[in-house]
């Protein structure tokens, strides 16, 4: 048996033993994880590479933070109730376009950041209560939400997976549009109808309605969104690299929106809110610590290398299979740098734009996967779920379609190519 | 309660003392490498000299100034721009070390981005350091980030949009030196450096400029000469003459609508003919094994060997492995091969440089042998 998978036995099986059997929260479970490969691997105890990893996500973690205080100020001061009641008020009547709708509307925020993270904390937070009083059951809507933030991730016109493979490859981010949005529109209407027809009955707008909380926009006016339309305004234009526009940074952003919600809607108490949303994060970041320092140790010890160079070097028909590997890598950007640079060699002959736009997506469901999965871990917490894995269970199927949609891209890359360009 | 206040205390004491022996280690790479420059060194100076605005910044590289008092040509050459590219760095070092100019003049800039060589990139499992043994002893070299330190320039931007081209990249790139040129005067960290080196270039009316890189293995663009089509006469030459010493470089040509990297903008917006160099760096691909300082030097991976053994795709790796001595090799007999085709061409303008090893001195001595 090789040494690197030896190593990976041990950091996968110390982490298994420290969740299930010792009942240790995935974070630690990690680094503990982490400690035990790096020993294994003959590295003693690497202090310097453990704080290393441990600090690699930390631009993420700040975001995490920061966005679950906005959340949780939007949620206090009555914007988010008052826009999940308008919008079902308004679309009850036709339940399969409510549904699309609210698919884009979740997808929205990654669209425009790129981050998947972006989608599930502001507008899936947002669409949650709304799903529920329709009846629909709390992990698919808790799944629904997760699956519109990946495909938001991949969406046109900004998909950050795409600009790391093609960092990696020297391609600039140049006529990603119309691939992206066939890599990422067509399945996640597809999905977004399939949870319409299996999970969403027929409901009573009347019995609906007083579920919800009580919108309080005739109270306070426009005034009660300005946070919000601040927060999506700013990080749009940032986007866009608009002239004379600072750049922030998005932490920064949501916390200004945060400060801004106080006076714009119901009276809240904003340290309150903001202790308690960074503890409801506490589990998410430290996961997030865990998996930088677990990647980490795997790339100091060789494992990375094992892993992607054993995929590679499947026999050529095989080589989908590799492509299949991607979502596995727990995270869209480490699976697009590590293995979707790669890739592009792998597949050269094909349309290199489609191609990378379907690897885009395949690296996207990364962000679903364990161990971090991480866009569960925020939606578990959103509908009170102790153990998202089961939100990961009921997620498998369209988990599936966009893999075989990310495959059918590949395989058709230059038939699609000439259709598109 | 009070048992609540113990675990607070234990987290706390532990998160210090792991935070020390991490800091202790960090603050390592803020100490310089030391270079000895050769009997021809003329001045040093610093980049700070060509724009006061990264005065005293970590961004405020050395530069080594070679003057034969002889008419003839200046070059320009830079190495570290990446410094997770050591064949760049330790190529620049040794010339520094040991040339010799006989007409025109040599510019060196070992470390172009010097921020980058005081930090690792997450994820990558890096060594800080490498160490050569010379003639004099153990000498301990920086290996640092491909892009500038974020303690210089933080946060990153989700996508970077190139100045002033207004190309996106991934929001990573915004600290990478060579995806920052021409740079402007207040704007990022990385800018304002791209646009010290600009100003350099202008007002010391470079002739000709070299920029010393490494890829990964799998990267279709290594062992490569890539120039600006100003630069294809001389390139084209260089590389025929190459091909009859027995090494084979790709001749690449600068990609037109490929804004921010040297040999795009130094070309396009400056009197320099520009060059770029790539070796293949085994530590710096995605398919490697164990990554230790051993990886550096020695460029051995038996991941990459299997991977070039499946035929999945092109990589550009020997089996015997891509040492630093074969890297460093090949950028000294690459820049040597294009000051003569320089030379051929402009010969009422020459530089004249010696004293500098070539491809096969390197092979048969290893690099230590030409440092002090």
């Amino acid at each position: 048996m090789d040494f690197e998978l030896v190593i990976l036995i041990v950091m996968l099986g110390v982490f298994a033993l420290s969740v299930f059997t010792f009942k240790i929260p995935a974070g630690m479970a990690l680094m503990l994880a982490s400690v035990a490969g790096a020993l294994a691997g003959g590295e003693g105890i690497p202090v310097r590479h453990l704080v290393e990893g441990g600090f690699g996500f930390l631009e993420a973690i700040l975001i995490i933070a920061t966005a679950m205080i906005f959340m949780k100020v939007m949620e206090a001061t009555g914007a988010l109730g008052t826009i999940s009641y308008a919008m079902i008020k308004s679309l009850y009547r036709f339940p399969t376009i409510l549904i699309i709708v609210i698919t884009i509307f979740v997808m929205f925020p990654g669209m425009l950041t790129g981050l998947s993270s972006a989608c599930i904390l502001t507008t899936g937070a947002l669409v949650i209560p709304g799903l529920l009083a329709m009846g629909m059951p709390r992990l698919a809507a808790g799944s629904l939400i997760a699956m519109a933030a990946v495909f938001g991730e991949v969406a046109p016109p900004i998909s950050i997976p795409v600009m790391i493979i093609g960092g990696g490859v020297d391609m600039p981010y140049i006529g990603f549009a119309k691939p992206l949005f066939l890599a990422s529109f067509p399945i996640a209407v597809l999905t977004a109808v399939f949870y319409r027809f299996k999970y969403l009955g027929k409901f009573k707008i009347e019995e609906v309605l007083p579920k919800l909380q009580a919108p309080v926009y005739r109270k306070h006016g426009i005034k009660l969104f300005i946070p919000l339309i601040f927060v999506i305004a700013y990080l749009i234009l940032e986007q866009n690299a608009v002239p004379y526009l600072p750049h922030l940074g998005v932490p920064l952003v949501f916390i200004i929106g945060a400060v801004m919600g106080l006076g714009s809607g119901e009276k809240f108490n904003f340290i309150h809110i903001s202790r308690n949303a960074v503890r409801n994060a506490m589990p998410v970041m430290a996961i997030l610590v865990g998996v930088g320092m677990f990647l980490q140790i795997l790339t100091l010890t060789g494992v990375r290398g094992y892993l992607a160079v054993n995929a590679l070097a499947l026999p050529v028909g095989f080589k989908y299979v590799a492509a299949l590997i991607m979502p596995f890598f727990g995270s869209a950007y480490g699976s697009a740098s590590v293995i979707g640079v790669p890739l592009v060699y792998v597949f050269i002959g094909k349309n290199v734009i489609v191609l990378t736009s379907a690897l885009a997506l395949l690296a996207s469901l990364g962000d679903l996967m364990p161990p971090p999965s991480l866009l569960f871990a925020y939606s578990a917490q959103m509908i009170d779920e102790k153990n998202h894995f089961n939100i990961l269970k009921k997620s498998l199927l369209p988990i599936a379609a966009s893999v075989l949609t990310a495959l059918a891209i590949i395989v058709f890359a230059n038939d699609l190519g000439r259709l598109l360009f | 309660m009070k048992r609540q206040i113990i675990t607070n205390i234990v987290v706390l004491a532990v998160t210090f003392i792991i935070g020390t022996i991490a800091s202790i280690d960090f603050l390592k790479m803020r100490q310089p490498d030391e270079l000895y420059p050769s009997i021809s060194l003329t001045k040093t100076g610093v980049l700070s000299d060509y724009f006061q605005g990264i005065k005293g910044t970590s961004g405020d590289t050395r530069i080594y100034y070679f003057d034969s008092g002889k008419p003839g040509a200046s070059v320009l050459l830079l190495g570290g721009t990446h410094p997770n590219e050591p064949a760049g760095f330790i190529t620049a070092a040794l010339m520094v070390e040991n040339i010799r100019v006989i007409s025109g003049r040599v510019l060196i800039i070992p470390q172009a981005c010097q921020s980058g060589f005081t930090c690792t990139d997450p994820f990558e499992g890096y060594p800080q350091f490498f160490t050569i043994e010379t003639q004099s002893g153990k000498r301990k070299f920086r290996f640092g980030s491909r892009v500038s330190n974020p303690l210089d320039q933080w946060p990153d931007p989700l996508v970077y949009f190139q100045y002033p081209s207004g190309q996106k990249l991934s929001g990573f790139e915004t600290r990478n030196l060579n995806r920052n040129y021409p740079g402007r005067p207040d704007g990022t960290f990385t800018e304002k450096v791209a646009f010290a080196i600009m100003n350099l270039i202008k007002k010391e009316d470079i002739d000709l400029a070299f920029d010393l890189h490494e890829a990964a293995p799998e990267i279709p663009i290594i062992n490569a000469i890539v120039y600006h089509e100003k630069g294809e006469e001389i390139a084209l030459t260089a590389v025929l003459n190459l091909e009859s010493e027995g090494l084979r470089y790709s001749p690449e040509l600068s990609p037109k609508n490929f804004h921010g990297l040297s040999h795009r903008e130094w070309g396009d917006r400056t009197q320099v003919v520009p060059f770029l160099m790539e070796t293949s760096n085994p530590i710096q691909g995605r398919l490697r094994g164990r990554t230790n300082a051993k990886l550096i030097l020695k460029g051995v991976s038996k991941e990459y060997k299997q991977a070039q053994e499946s035929g999945a795709f092109r990589i550009v790796y020997e089996s015997s492995g891509e040492p630093l001595k074969r890297r460093v090799g090949r950028h000294l007999q690459g820049f040597l091969a294009i000051i003569d085709a320089y030379n051929e061409l402009h010969e009422d303008k020459q530089v004249k440089v010696d004293n500098l090893p070539g491809y096969s001195d390197l092979m048969k001595n290893d690099v230590g042998h030409y440092l002090r």
